[in-house]
This record gives structure tokens, sequence and C-alpha cells, in this order.
């Protein structure tokens, strides 16, 4: 019966090979929207300032936004996991707090500290993984509770904001090699990290877990090792952004972390990333962190009371997911 | 010497025997299929051999050496892999990437070598004849048959002894499942050892060495295939004698449309359908696959949009989505393809994917009555035989047989009496699908009116009143009487098709 009716089957559905364009683009379609977004907001602020298209600009915004960029490519990877990592909050005060109260002029000690705090941010980011793993508890959950540990930890090493930092180190932001200063290296050295990562088995399989954790799983990964790697390394850019922003403000503060939750996860998805896993990638979240530091330029040369800037955050936010899911529909509809 | 050799094998979930002392053995270069009713073992015996579960006791040897895996990865090092029926691809992935995962050739990076994976990907599908498969689409682009051929490919991309097909051609247009047997006969012949689950005993007489039968996690007989009968097999599956797979077809449509559709379209896929549904009928809807029946079904139910007009019962309608479809005694309910992905839930009991959508039905003054839903949960347990511990386990434990049965149960519930039943059959073992059937000729009896695909023609042939052939989103003919036969729908699905 079923074998009868194959010698006589009709052309099947599988499609001619060649590149499906449309698929492509529509695939990119939130990404897409970011650029435009950014190109809109750059216009807009260049018709109304002079000098946005320099070099300098280049360096001041990008040092404006990295602290934004380390602490949401951390996040980048939680959400390419199908996850989400509040816990960055903490670990971005506690950071500070560290270096402000253990950082002298003495290089070989700071970087001896520096090393502390990055190794830090990775562990407890593991920690909440393997917590997450081995209590099947959810992601959101757990490091809500670690967040606010972690904050607790920082009020009781420096209760207020102070500190200080050495000044060799707050210069390091400043620093220059061939016109550029040291946060628009870091944004490059953060694409390129990006591309091995998403070229290697490890970023492969953390994309692949938030994708389908079950198929993931029958495919031989190990879930609660993704979980570590993956919080790890939320923690260890978390840890980096510390070390970043006490170049920015040149003392630590105990509550300075949670300004970045929110806006991590915001500019993520800002950039394409899917809150459900398995898809986004960095250049978008740094388009989305951009986008959401230029908003603040544009309030203030607007002149306008700054409470608006996150009220237009909010809204481009919404854009945003308006554009992904109107994109995805459409995605989906080809594949009926 | 046997290849693999399986002891008192045994493994409970809790409160329930999955397997208890299942024995096995099978030789390299042999096809074994591996027979059973749902839930007699089957997918629990290939879940521990794949490494996906572990066993509580009894011995596993693999080329003579113990096994007992921790992991998939731990089954793959040993030469083991499958392909499942839950399949193992990931859809963000591309067809490439999901084929080798956790195995791409590396540089010297340790970045994926993607020149080097796309040549070893056409190799592969080169020399396995496979059909077209573009390597750099997205998984999650692809149709339910593209992904079960990638799931192939992949489990292949291991180059294992022992292969696990697991319900592999259920998800399969006629002329792939045709390349699956000729490739699996292909892989024996190779040395290795395929162990081939399918409820389609045509499949199995065709290429299985010998085969297993599973009845209650027990091993029940081993046969050489070509020494046991049909029946026999079918008898030794259920435990009891199956007088026939196919009630008797009684007519019982009366002259009362229940379901009239007239020029409806949806898409590129649907275009000028027309046909009527009567009280107390079953319509079959068969033609090759692809030719418009999913959208035609999913259109109907509302969850795709689609012009043209309906009635109900003599009342034009307009269904823009399910829950109008649902709404009342005269609507219409769906039993959907998908059952894990649409249809259940998987982690809710089995009361609950019953009620939930008619939780409205058991309120008293504002309040849900508990004792009335349990009433009318333990009918509908009872009248279709649901085999559920308590109403409380969970729908995902259950048997694929008995989480279509709840799907069925839920569909009832709704008090809808046009029922769209879409392949409700595929993956079930041949008990639980004749008790479908006969329980669908009760339903037609009671004044339902059943709209039913299905992608195994012979279904459509004994259980149909009158079969709808559909041909490039059309009703191509309607074939009624003596002239509802394979030959007849074949011919009326192909006619314009071979001449283009």
């Amino acid at each position: 019966m079923a074998m009868s009716v194959a010698e006589r089957s009709v052309e099947t559905k599988m499609q001619p090979p060649g590149i499906d364009w449309r698929g492509r683009v529509l695939d990119r379609a939130p990404f897409l929207v970011a650029c435009l977004m950014l190109a809109l907001i750059v216009a807009i602020y260049g018709s109304l300032q002079s000098g946005v298209f320099t070099l300098d600009e280049i360096n001041l915004d990008t040092a404006a936004a990295m602290t934004l960029m380390l602490a949401a490519t951390g996040q980048t990877i939680v959400l390419v996991r199908g996850g989400i990592d509040l816990s960055i909050g903490g670990m971005i005060s506690l950071g500070t707090v560290i270096a402000a109260t253990r950082f002298t002029d003495d290089p070989s000690t700071t970087a001896l500290w520096m090393v502390i705090i990055l190794a830090l941010g990775f562990l407890i980011g593991a920690f909440n993984g393997l917590l997450i793993s081995l209590l099947k508890l959810q992601p959101f959950l757990v490091t809500l509770a670690t967040w606010s540990i972690l904050n607790g930890i920082a009020m009781i090493i420096l209760p207020t904001d102070g500190g200080s930092i050495p000044g060799w180190w707050v210069g390091f932001a400043s620093a220059q090699l061939f016109g550029l200063t040291s946060p628009v290296w870091m944004l490059l050295a953060l694409l390129m990290f990006w591309w091995w990562f998403r070229a290697t088995g490890v970023g492969l399989t953390i994309q692949a877990t938030g994708s389908n954790e079950k198929s993931a799983f029958l495919s031989g990964v190990s879930i609660t090792r993704v979980n570590l790697v993956t919080y790890g390394l939320s923690g260890l850019f978390a840890a980096g952004a510390a070390l970043f922003l006490v170049t920015q403000t040149g003392a630590g503060s105990p509550t300075i972390g949670k300004d970045y939750i929110l806006p991590s996860v915001a500019a993520a998805v800002i950039g394409g990333v899917s809150l459900f896993g398995g898809r986004g990638h960095l250049a978008g979240t740094l388009i989305g962190a951009f986008v959401l530091t230029l908003i603040g330029n544009l309030v203030f040369v607007l002149h306008v009371s700054s409470y608006w800037q996150p009220v237009a955050s909010g809204v481009i936010l919404l854009l945003s997911v308006l554009a992904s899911s109107v994109a995805e529909k459409a995605a989906r509809n080809r594949v009926q | 010497m046997d290849l693999v050799t399986v002891n008192g094998l045994s493994k409970r979930y809790g409160g329930i025997v999955a397997l208890s002392e299942a024995t096995f053995s099978a030789s390299a270069g042999e096809v074994h299929a591996l027979l059973g009713e749902n839930g007699a073992g089957k997918s629990t015996f290939i879940q521990i051999l794949s490494g996906a579960v572990q066993h509580d006791g009894g011995s596993i040897l693999v080329e003579g050496q113990d096994y007992r895996t921790a992991n998939p990865d731990a089954a793959q090092a040993r030469g083991i892999a499958a392909v499942f029926q839950e399949l193992s691809l990931i859809p963000d992935l591309t067809v490439e990437q999901n084929i080798w995962f956790r195995h791409e050739p590396k540089t010297l990076l340790r970045t994926v070598n993607r020149a080097e994976m796309r040549r070893k990907t056409l190799a592969l599908l080169d020399k396995y004849n496979f059909p077209t498969l573009r390597p750099d689409q997205e998984l999650r682009r692809l149709t339910l048959a593209e992904r079960q051929i990638v799931e192939i490919a992949k489990g292949l991309a291991k180059d294992p002894r022992i292969l696990i097909l697991d319900e592999a051609t259920s998800a399969l247009p006629a002329r792939e499942a045709e390349w699956l047997l000729k490739l699996t006969r292909q892989l024996a012949a190779e040395g290795r050892l395929v162990i081939f689950i399918s409820h389609r005993m045509a499949e199995v007489r065709a290429i299985a060495d010998r085969l297993t039968i599973f009845r209650n996690g027990s091993t029940i007989a081993v046969h050489e295939a070509n020494a046991v009968s049909d029946n026999e097999i079918v008898t030794q599956m259920i435990g009891r004698h199956l007088d026939r797979l196919y009630p008797e077809r009684i007519a019982t449509a009366t002259d009362r449309i229940a379901l009239s559709v007239k020029e409806f379209s949806s898409g590129s896929r649907l275009s000028g359908v027309d046909f009527a549904l009567r009280e107390g009928e079953v319509l079959g809807v068969g033609g090759l696959q692809g030719h418009g029946q999913r959208e035609l079904f999913q259109s109907l139910f509302g969850a795709t949009k689609a012009s043209g007009t309906i009635e109900l019962w003599g009342k034009p309608v307009s269904i823009n989505n399910p829950r109008q479809a649902l709404t009342g005694r005269d609507g219409i309910a769906l039993v959907p393809e998908d059952r894990r992905g649409q249809g259940l839930l998987l982690t809710k009991s089995v009361r609950e994917n019953l009620t939930l959508s008619v939780i409205g039905r058991f309120t008293e003054h504002g309040l849900l009555s508990r004792r009335k839903e349990a009433d009318l949960v333990k009918e509908m347990v009872d009248f279709l035989r649901i085999k559920a511990g308590t109403p409380e386990q969970l729908a995902g434990t259950l048997s694929g047989g008995n989480q279509q049965k709840v799907i069925f149960g839920k569909m009832l519930l709704t008090q809808a009496r046009v029922l769209l039943l879409y392949d409700p059959t595929r993956g079930v073992d041949v008990g639980t699908k004749g008790e479908i059937f006969q329980l669908m000729r009760e339903l037609a009896a009671k004044g339902y009116a059943i709209l039913f695909h299905s992608s195994d023609m012979p279904e459509l042939v004994h259980v149909a009143d009158r079969v709808l052939v559909m041909r490039n989103g059309r009703v191509a003919a309607t074939l009624e009487g003596d002239r509802i036969s394979e030959a007849d729908i074949l011919r009326a699905a192909m006619l314009e098709s071979e001449a283009a």
C-alpha cells in the first residue's frame, strides 16, 4: 500500500536549493529595525548638535555606553540560553565597592584585586547556574535572590558612595591608540569575542539549549554545565562592567548596579535578542546599548526634562518588541 | 555473537512499571523490529538504550561488554544512536548545525570549520541518497517530514553500530518513507544493527529480519519475520484476539447537513473547496500529502485565515478563531496533528487537560464544583478507557495512545458536534487504533458529524462513508460506496499531477 504509492509519487515538498533571501531578511528584521532606530537617533542628534560625526564624539559615546555594553553582553548570553540574570545589579555594585576600598596606587595590588573581582564574578554567576540546575528553580527567582544578597554585602563593605579609585586606572578609559580610546577597542574586542564564542562548541551549545532544552539534552548536552558556564560568563561580564564603571565614577557605590539590570535586558531586546532563548546576536545588543545611551544625549540637547529619557527608552523598547513580533509572524506564515 | 543482549531489564516511574524483566537480543547486520502497543514499554526500552534514562534493574550487554549509560553522550560513545520520534533537533540551528551538533569539525581556534562541515554534510546526504535538504536552512522553517529526515541524518552522522528508528516513517510522505525503508536495508547490509519501531505492519513485514514483541513492559515473543502471520503478531501484541481492526461500517448519515463549505480558500494552499458533511457521517479527506488537507482543517477550526462561506447546521457562521469554532453545541472541535505541541498540556493532569477549556460547565452559583467536574472526568475516562493511574496523573506520563484519548475527551467535552480529526491515529498502537475507529463509528451513530484525515490510506478506505480526494487545494473527487479504494483515491489524487 504505502509502497506502491511511492513508485508514482509526485513532487515532494522539499524546496529547491538556493539562498532564501526573504527568509534571511525576516530573520534579521529586529536587528535591522534596531539599526534604523540608531540611524534615526544619530540623524536627529546630529542635526541639533554640531560635531556629532567626529572621532571625539564616537570615543565619548562609546565610553558612556561601555558599562551597559559589558553588562548587556553577559545578559545576552543568558538570554540566548533562555534565562535571565538580575544578579548582575548586585555584582556590579559589589565590584565597585571592592574596587573603591581595595585598589591602591600600586598597580600590582590593584591588578590582583581586579583578578579577584573578575573571578568572584564568574564564581557567583556559576553558583547561580548551579542553583538553577540542581534545585530546578526559575532563573528569575534565583538571580533576584542573589542580587539582594550581593547588594547587602556591598552595603556592608561600603554603606555610602565613596572610596577612591587610583588615577592611573581612571585614566584607562581615556587612553588612546591610533586615535581611538580604550572603550572603542573594547567594543571591537567584544564583537571579536562574540564571533569566536558563537563559532565554538560552547556558544553553539548554549544557543541550542536556549532554543530547545529537551532536544539539547537528547543530543548529549549537560544542562548543568551549560548553566554553570552561561551564568558564570554573565557574572564575569558584570564584574568587568564594575571595573569599567569605576573609571567613570572614580568611586564605589553600593546601589549603582540596579541601574543596569533592566537596561541590559532592554538593550538586548532592542537589538533583536529573543527573550525565549535561542536567538540573538551581540551586535544587536551593542546597537541597543547605543540607542539607550544616545537617547540620553538627545534628551539633553533638546533641553527638556531628563525624566523624558526613561519615557523615550520605554517607547523604543515597545517599538522593537513590536517589530520582532511582526517579523516573527511573517516568518511563521512562510513555513506554513 | 549478538551485538546487544538484554536480560531482566526493569524500569519504574513512581508507581508505574514501565518495564519488567524485558529481554532482547539482536545481532549486527539485521533489521530488528520492535512491536507493541503504546505503553508496552518500547519507548522506555529505547530511551534506556540511547542513554536518555537509566534502568533500575537487569543487564545490558553491548558487544559482550556491560552497558549502563549515564547520558546520550555515553551511548553515542558506545556506537548507539537514536532517531527519536520526539525529535532531538534544535529549532534555531541550521540543518547542518543540527546534523553535526556537538560533533562539529573544528579549526585551530576551536571554532566550527564551516567549509568542512558543509563538505561532510553533502557527502553524508549523498552517500545515503537523502531527499533534497538545504544545509543552511534553519530548522524551524522546515516541515515535520523534513525535520524527521534531518533527525535521521543526525543519527547517521555519528556512524553508529546500532541505529534506533522510533516511528521514523510516521511523519514521512510515501516516497520518503519508501526511501527510509531502502536506507534501513542498506544500513543492515553495511553490518549495522537497525532497531526499527513502527506501527505500520506492512513496513515491518517489508524490511524486518526478526521481530520482538513487547506487552505490558515484558517481552512476549521473538519471531523470524517470515515465519509468523500478521494475525499472530497482532494477537500477541494486544494479548487478546482482535477480531478486526476496522469496525463494521453501518451507514448512520441522515439528510441533515451539519457542515456546508463553499468556495473555501486560504492562501496558496486552499483554493475553492466545496463540500457538505452530514449528520452521522464520517467523511474522509485523502490525497497526497501537502495538497491542502492540513490547511482545510486549520481553516475550518479558525486557526488559519480563510475566505468562503461556512454553514453549521444550516446557519451561516464566521469562524475567525478557535474560540468561535468551539462555541456551544453548534461548534466545531479539532483533534490536531501535533498532539504534544498543540493538543495537550503535558505538565498538567488528565483532569485538567480534559476540563481546562470547558471550565465554565462545572460552576454552580459562580463557584467551581469539584464534584461535578470529577463526575464528568470519570465518565469521560471510563467512556474512552483512558489508562491512567488516577485522573491526577500528568498527561505527559501517559502512552501516546492514551494521550490521544485524552484529546478526544477534551474535544467531546466541548459539546461540539462537528468533529475534525486530523490524523488521529498517527503514532498510535494497533489496539488503540481499533478503539479510536470504533469510537468514531459510535459518535457518528450518536449524530456527530466527523471530518477525518489520515495519512494511512487503508484507514480512509475502511472507516469513511465517503472520501474527498484533495489535489492542489481543491476537492478533485468525491468517492462513495464501492468506489472507495486505495486505487481510486490514488487515481484521483495523482491524475493531474502526473500530467503536469
